[in-house]
């Protein structure tokens, strides 16, 4: 059994003489400081300090891919990572996707190609292809495959997520038009 | 209809008569999308409570142990450490968990939240702790010390029905068969006789998971004095489960809610109440806080239902040009150590013979207790299994005949004019073209000009090969009449209680949960439909047993079959309603007036109308009715189908196949399938290809696997066991058939299941295709590379 090392709402500690340790960290855009125990994973940082639960728990074992997050631009697997290791860095969860009621164009694609069903995995594949669609590279659509196969989905079949993700990308002021 | 798309918004500008459909048919947005692609869903771990309390589960390390003893002593001084159940806790206080599909014939086997004085698998759980945090949980459950005393195991039903084995539940059994179901038409021992071939083989299916992404989990709460239970459950059967735990907690029904707001997939997983469901409510009334539980993934990989395991003895007999004349099917079904609530798949039985037409036929299936994981429902249940068993054996018929396998196929199917038509074991098929779907699949794969080309070895060294697989799924129950008669403690309804809110729209109630599958749209699709109203004005409560009547659930391709009645039954009702009091105030007779979007209208004066928000409101508050009406406007309507409708297709795959090594890639899947009406297409593909997506891994990779030795499962981690990822995944080509099912409301079949069930045999023919010189004939899945070279040297070696 894994720990899911999480403490209630509110709480300062969460364990046994477990030591403590103060991170301060951009999330979402908002600067956040916090005390944390040392063995608290950024998911459970993400999900039970701050609230943030688009970012989803599927295996704690950096496979699955549910976690998955934007740090300083690239997409990671939140759960294999310690929260104390975001000191002096940037997140970006689901949450900072769209615009108050409207979607984002990436959020929007996936609506429009019926990229998801359960959701659970939703919010992974998209801040997946957050980061790809910010480093800015033109993408086969057999290289999209690739780099979404870190994440896992058991409704869909995959592929009307990398129909959303081909047109998010293909729709990218100056991608290329294929 | 498919690829036509409407807005619903421009309803108010359309004319509208029935039954010509507006609504159905379009691949309306669905209403689930908006919370969830902010990843505002309310999976169970995302909601919390105050003061809420977490629970670990300590669990039998062993396939098979008797629990000696158990002491809490260190654990219960642990800091943090609020509550500690153990088995005799729960003999005390609880009662067993029941079966709610039990098999006929066999004793039902109860299982009580922690295992007794013995284990029968690996993850049965033996202790629960309640702890400030899941951290101080889990340390607790490490200090608690158990003895045990290992007992023999097993981990083959082969073994398990061998004469002296150990009996894994003596209370019960005099042995480790459950139950064996025999049953059957006509003589067909005398047909196989008689025939000019028979074929037979021994088909072993892999023990697989439907691995959803989110594992499960509850979260329980308890209010003294009311002596109420809320529960939180990710689960596709809120009211099935909410039975369960008042049965299991000694409650009134009444004083348990169960709510299932959103779930992250089900799969058949997901069915009736799991021990920790049970624990968390226990420990939340003894504690009078919270209690919430998250199963971890290694948990899952061994508390979860595991599915399909099951070993296959058919045989058909044909005439030389190529009629069947009879086919059987002997298969033992894998139980695992105890039987879950749905415990294990009934349906290999029913469909047995697939889309073929035989008068005389006969089935047994066994069923054997083992040491593993308990089975129970997943997608196609007992459909996959035995659909790979004699689409697998027709294709060795055609080679032994020297016939197509299209043609064989072809001229063994049920055809139209045919229908209803009933199987050997009395399923009754309500409609179809089934040959249509396999002759165009057929052409999917430019099937003549395949066999032109011959199968190799091509230049680049490969063989190339072309497999096929129909397949009949029993989509819905046939009635409650019908689960009466086995036993079954939940009905084949659904219901829902539409109600008029004062903004104008329509509140829609259903115990049904959200697992994906898209119910909130599509039932509000139908609703549309019905009642003329903007889909825009429709909102869904759904999977909440505090504000929905009594339902079944999302399983069994049943949700739309029994729901689409109910929602017509509702909404003609609530629409003759709304005419009446919309009449009184245009002082017009209701049969000028139509519904349309959000406003009440003159048919033949559009300028004559009333908002829908007027009427509702003044229905609402009983004002300007008319004389006689009560005041309200809220219907609620169950509906039971008389007969269950049969989904039908064929899959075709190439595949190239290298000869030395036994290495393949499939070249191209196709899929053509039929779901009567679909009443949203894009979602209805979506299902399709999310089944033939967990269809190919079944095939290809996943297996769930147990060490003979130490009885342990060696492959229970994400790392280990292969699920197809984006990358994986072969090109999938879909083409679909609309034959309305005459049986249903709006002629809909199921569609959620079917993409699991042809897969792993057209795969498996296009390989034997593709080596036919070497008489390659696969009978086991997964199938790997490996099994591909051993069949190789087995063909090889003559």
């Amino acid at each position: 059994m894994t720990a899911s090392a999480h403490v209630p709402l509110g709480t300062e500690s969460a364990g046994v003489g477990e030591p403590n340790i103060v991170v301060t960290v951009v999330v979402n855009g908002t600067r956040v400081t916090e005390t944390i125990p040392t063995r608290l994973s950024v998911t459970d940082f993400l999900r039970h300090r701050l609230g943030l639960t688009g970012t989803h728990v599927g295996c704690e074992q950096g496979v699955c891919g549910m976690c998955t997050v934007v740090l300083d631009g690239e997409a990671v697997k939140s759960c294999l990572m310690y929260a104390a290791q975001l000191d002096g860095h940037e997140v970006e969860t689901v949450e900072s996707l769209g615009d108050g009621d409207a979607l984002s164009p990436l959020q929007q694609a996936f609506k429009s190609e019926h990229g998801l069903q359960c959701g659970f995995c939703t919010p992974a594949f998209l801040m997946t292809a957050t980061a790809l669609a910010r480093g800015g590279e033109p993408l086969t659509r057999e290289e999209i495959r690739e780099e979404l196969a870190g994440v896992l989905c058991r409704c869909t079949g995959y592929e009307f997520i990398v129909n959303a993700v081909e047109r998010h990308l293909g729709a990218r002021p100056g991608a290329a038009d294929d | 209809m498919p690829g036509r798309v409407q807005r619903m918004t421009d309803l108010d500008e359309r004319a509208v008569t029935r039954p010509a459909m507006r609504i159905i048919g379009t691949d309306v947005p669905r209403k689930e999308d908006d919370r969830l692609l902010r990843g505002a869903g309310q999976f169970v771990d995302d909601v919390n409570r105050a003061h809420v309390v977490e629970m670990a589960v300590g669990r039998c390390p062993y396939p098979h142990a008797r629990i000696r003893s158990i002491d809490v002593q260190a654990a219960r001084e642990l800091d943090g450490v609020y509550d500690i159940l153990t088995g005799a806790d729960i003999a005390e206080r609880s009662e067993p968990i029941g079966i709610l599909r039990p098999v006929p014939g066999a004793p039902v086997i109860t299982h009580y939240a922690l295992a007794q004085d013995t284990a029968t698998y690996e993850g049965q759980p033996v202790v629960s702790v309640a702890a400030r945090t899941r951290h101080i949980a889990e340390d607790a459950v490490e200090l608690i010390a158990i003895d045990y005393e290992p007992l023999p195991h097993i981990s083959d039903v082969d073994a398990a029905l061998a004469p002296g084995a150990t009996v894994i539940q003596p209370d019960a059994l005099e042995d480790n068969l459950l139950v064996c179901n025999p049953q059957g038409r006509g003589d067909v021992e005398a047909r196989l006789a008689e025939a000019d071939v028979v074929v037979e083989g021994r088909f072993v299916v892999n023990r697989v998971t439907g691995l959803p992404m989110e594992t499960r989990g509850v979260l329980a709460e308890w209010q003294p004095g009311a002596r109420m239970l809320t529960a939180r459950v990710s689960t596709q059967s809120p009211q099935l489960v909410r039975k369960q735990l008042a049965e299991c907690l000694r409650l009134d029904e009444g004083h348990v809610r169960v709510v299932a707001s959103d779930v992250g997939g089900g799969f058949g997983l997901k069915l009736g109440a799991y021990p920790e469901d049970v624990l968390a409510g226990l420990h939340a009334m003894t504690l009078r806080r919270p209690v919430k539980y998250v199963e971890d993934r290694l948990e899952h990989f061994r508390a979860t239902t595991h599915a399909r395991e099951s070993v296959h003895v058919y045989r058909i007999g044909a005439r030389a040009d190529g009629r069947i004349v009879g086919m059987t099917d002997a298969y033992v079904n894998d139980l695992g150590g105890l039987n879950s609530p749905f415990g294990s798949s009934q349906l290999s039985t029913v469909v047995f013979n697939g889309p073929y037409k035989v008068e005389d036929g006969f089935v047994e299936r066994r069923i054997a207790v083992t040491n593993k994981t308990p089975i129970g429902a997943y997608r196609g249940y007992g459909q996959p299994e035995v659909n790979f068993a004699y689409e697998r054996l027709m294709d060795t018929l055609a080679r032994r005949l020297d016939l197509d396998p299209v043609e064989l196929r072809a001229m063994n199917m049920v055809q139209p004019e045919d229908f209803p038509w009933v199987n050997p074991v009395g399923a009754i098929y309500d409609s179809g073209d089934y040959e249509a779907c396999l002759r165009m699949a057929a052409d999917a794969v430019d099937y003549q000009a395949r066999r032109a080309a011959g199968r190799g070895p091509a230049p680049d060294g490969r063989y190339r090969g072309v497999g096929f697989s129909s397949y009949v799924e029993r989509t819905g129950y046939a009635s409650s009449k019908f689960l009466a008669a086995r036993g079954s403690l939940f009905g084949a309804h659904e219901s829902v209680t539409i109600r008029a809110n004062r903004s104008g729209g329509i509140d829609l109630y259903s115990g049904v949960s959200s697992i994906g599958q898209g119910s909130e749209t599509v039932f509000a699709q139908m609703l549309s439909e019905v009642v003329g109203i903007s889909y825009d004005a429709i909102t869904l409560h759904h999977g909440d047993t505090g504000n929905s009547p009594l339902n079944t659930g999302a399983f069994a391709s049943r949700t739309v079959i029994a729901a689409a009645g109910a929602l017509l039954e509702a909404g003609d009702r609530f629409l003759a309603k709304t005419l009446r009091i919309a009449a009184r105030k245009l002082e017009v007779d209701p049969a000028q007036l139509e519904l349309v979007g959000t406003v009440v209208r003159m048919r033949a004066d559009h300028g004559v109308s009333v908002s829908l928000a007027e009427v509702f409101t003044g229905a609402i508050l009983g004002q300007g009715m008319p004389d006689g009406e009560s005041p309200g406007l809220d219907e609620t309507a169950y509906f039971e189908p008389p007969e269950a409708a049969y989904s039908f297709g064929t899959a075709a795959a190439t595949v190239s196949v290298d000869a030395e090594t036994g290495e393949f890639t499939i070249e191209k899947l196709v899929m053509v399938h039929d779901c009567g009406t679909p009443l949203n297409p894009k979602l209805v593909e979506g299902q399709v290809r999310g089944g033939l997506t967990q269809g190919l891994g079944q095939a290809l990779g996943e297996e769930l696997r147990y060490d003979p030795e130490s009885g342990q499962l060696v492959n229970g981690t994400m790392l280990d066991y292969f699920v197809p990822t984006a990358a994986d995944l072969p090109p999938i080509e879909l083409g679909h058939t609309e034959v309305a099912s005459p049986v249903t409301t709006f002629g809909v079949r199921g569609a959620g299941e079917v993409g699991c069930i042809p897969v792993a045999a057209a795969v498996a023919n296009a390989i034997c295709d593709a080596l036919a010189e070497f008489g390659v004939e696969l009978d086991r899945l997964p199938i790997t590379p490996e099994l591909v070279w051993r069949a190789l040297e087995a063909g090889r070696a003559g």
